[in-house]
């Protein structure tokens, strides 16, 4: 076998491949990963079948259930057990599931558009722009994130629609600041100054050339951003300044909030809404470490 | 370095002017106003004009930011509209709370999430390195909130170890001259009081200095492994060092650096974390304090508030950098 032989042996061996080829099976051999899909799945799961896996209407009061006081805890009927109104907890648990996946999603992406668009303006434009766009992020970041999201829906009244913009909006800097950067990074790359050179458009440059180079960190900060949604939602909740109702639809951490004094004599309703908070968590928290190893050459193999 | 400091100081003026703007414009975008919440439903026109003149709510917008501009730049935020106390008067009180309860949990975290970064990445791979990245993930994943709850059933419901509200035991008529009750008791000798302020301390520190452990511990590890390839690590090992020496001058030393950055962006979420630790401990602290006057439309403790601690956040920020400057000569010259 001659030696350009061997070479063309050579590199039929090495299959086509691409990144995202390879971090889609990085990811499905992560076991984490895995993990993190199984508890996303049963949260997505409960959160779209909800009417169908409840077992109680989630206003519906078993008053005689609670009349010898708070609060009789799981049973064959009453799987979680029941609230302090006696209402059934595993239904609104299951409810609730609709409410933080959708906030979570639809804030998410609020954060995200907003972020994406300002950061690659900032990044691709530069000069005034860049620093004017910058310099309101700082003061946005200079908030602490929970305060800031308490802010705004302080200013625009309570309910869902409110809800998702502040834990939106409270997202927006971060995003934006992570966009710019990797643009700024990908901006005097090689490809993009020859692309430059013949003369393509600058939208194309920007939509084409950058940033689908930029993409990856942004794809693995918005995973993890979901686990944050969840947390924030839950803490505006517990701290009574989420939904309009709570009653109506039931939400985690407002289920949280008054159970506080009955820590001696019914600690399950605490630790069943703080359990389903932690686990959808930890379930994105999972898929966005693996997203991370999966899609940063740099850390794979470690 | 000097002209470092300086030019850091310079970025200071524009974000605290957007943030005084920024403050400003979201209270007047506040559904209700403070006279209608305050006086209830049963308020006369007569009452509220009164009121909104004495608290000069109908001059034009102009006029009210610029001497909101004034007073604050004299650490003047004005009169609680709940309370009528002054709200710097009640930040003397809250502020060092919070400020206690946050060094505590810091100092948790720093504490213990070090030396568990550094043997996880030592033993990497071993089972010490996998508990810790579990305990890492589980620390980031579970909610301030639920946590402080869970502690509070544990140790003070359920095994009465410890203290589940307050600061300080109730029944305790101590003076405190300048309400850092860690430091007055000390400089008294007063060793009880000492204790039950300790006690008090212990399980919202822990609560609040979990999300701060587990990003401490994942930094150090990360940052461990990377510095351990160095070539003057292996450079110390062949010229014959003890390792132990390695560990610390080399390794260590230099893994230390990224982690002081760390610590600096963790005060953000310390602040977003104290409201909620501060509520489920009944902590009498500055996070607690601002979800009331959110609810009570407290304009003045809002406004003050949360300038203050938004300026404590950048100072401390500014500080950081500096620190991290003096530690890494690499960053003084770029």
């Amino acid at each position: 076998m001659s030696v350009v032989e061997a070479e063309a042996v050579e590199v039929q061996l090495e299959a086509p491949s691409g990144l995202w080829r390879d971090a889609f099976h990085l990811l499905i051999r992560n076991p984490g990963a895995i993990v993190g899909f199984v508890f996303v799945g049963v949260f997505v799961f409960a959160a779209i079948f909800a009417p169908l896996i409840a077992t109680h209407d989630v206003t519906e009061q078993n008053l005689p259930l609670i009349a010898n006081g708070c609060c009789p805890g799981p049973s064959a009927d009453h799987w979680f057990g029941v609230d302090l109104l006696g209402r059934d907890v595993f239904s609104r648990i299951v409810y609730g599931a609709r409410v933080s996946l959708l906030i979570g999603l639809v804030s998410v992406s609020i954060g995200l558009a907003i972020g994406l668009v300002l950061g690659a303006t900032a990044g691709y434009v530069g000069g005034i722009v860049d620093s004017s766009i910058m310099r309101v992020m700082d003061v946005m970041l200079a908030v602490p994130g929970l305060l800031l999201a308490i802010g705004i829906v302080a200013a625009l009244g309570p309910g869902l629609k409110e809800v998702m913009i502040a834990v939106g909006l409270a997202n927006v800097p971060v995003f934006a600041r992570l966009v710019r950067s990797s643009i700024l990074a990908q901006r005097e790359a090689d490809f993009v100054v020859a692309a430059k050179a013949v003369g393509v458009k600058h939208h194309s440059i920007l939509f084409s050339h950058i940033l689908p180079n930029a993409i990856s960190p942004v794809i693995v900060t918005a995973t993890l951003a979901m686990a944050t949604a969840i947390i924030d939602v839950a803490g505006l909740g517990f701290l009574g300044i989420g939904l309009q109702d709570p009653d109506e639809t039931p939400e985690w951490g407002s289920m949280l909030t008054e159970v506080n004094e009955y820590l001696q004599t019914a600690p399950f309703l605490a630790l069943i809404p703080g359990t389903a908070i932690v686990i959808s968590v930890l379930g994105f928290n999972l898929i966005g470490d693996g997203l991370r190893e999966a899609l940063d050459p740099k850390l794979r193999g470690r | 370095m000097l002209r470092f400091v300086v030019r850091r100081l310079l970025l200071l003026v524009p974000i605290l002017i957007g943030l005084s703007i920024l403050v400003f414009v979201w209270i007047r975008a506040l559904p209700g106003s403070p006279a209608d919440s305050l006086l209830g439903e049963r308020t006369t026109p007569e009452l509220v004009r009164e009121y909104n003149e004495r608290f000069g709510l109908d001059d034009p917008v102009y006029v009210q930011y610029w001497r909101y501009v004034k007073t604050t730049a004299q650490f003047d935020f004005g009169v609680s509209i709940a309370t009528h106390r002054y709200v710097t008067d009640e930040i003397r009180e809250r502020f060092p709370a919070t400020m206690e309860l946050a060094f505590a949990a810091m100092l948790f975290a720093t504490f213990l999430g070090i030396p568990l970064g550094f043997v996880a990445a030592k033993r990497y791979g071993g089972p010490v390195d996998h508990a810790s990245l579990f305990a890492s993930l589980i620390g980031v994943s579970i909610p301030v909130f639920f946590l402080a709850i869970l502690l509070k059933y544990v140790f003070a419901v359920r095994l009465g170890w410890l203290p589940s509200v307050g600061r300080i035991d109730v029944e305790s008529d101590v003076e405190h001259p300048t309400n850092f009750y860690i430091l007055d008791a000390i400089i008294t000798r007063d060793w009880a009081t000492l204790k039950d302020v300790i006690r008090h301390l212990i399980l919202p520190a822990i609560a609040l200095g979990s999300i701060p452990l587990a990003i401490i511990t994942r930094i150090t590890r990360a940052s461990v492994l990377d510095v351990q390839n160095e070539d003057y690590v292996r450079t110390a090992r062949a010229k014959g060092l003890p390792p132990r020496i390695v560990d610390r001058r080399h390794i260590l030393r230099n893994a230390l650096l990224p982690i002081s950055t760390i610590i600096g962006l963790q005060v953000g979420l310390l602040l977003s974390g104290a409201i909620l630790t501060e509520t489920v401990f009944a902590f009498p602290g500055m996070g607690s304090w601002l979800r009331d006057a959110i609810f009570n439309r407290d304009y003045p403790v809002l406004q003050g508030g949360i300038l203050f601690l938004a300026f404590v956040f950048v100072i401390v920020n500014l500080l950081v950098d500096i620190s991290y400057a003096i530690i890494n000569p690499r960053i003084r010259y770029s």
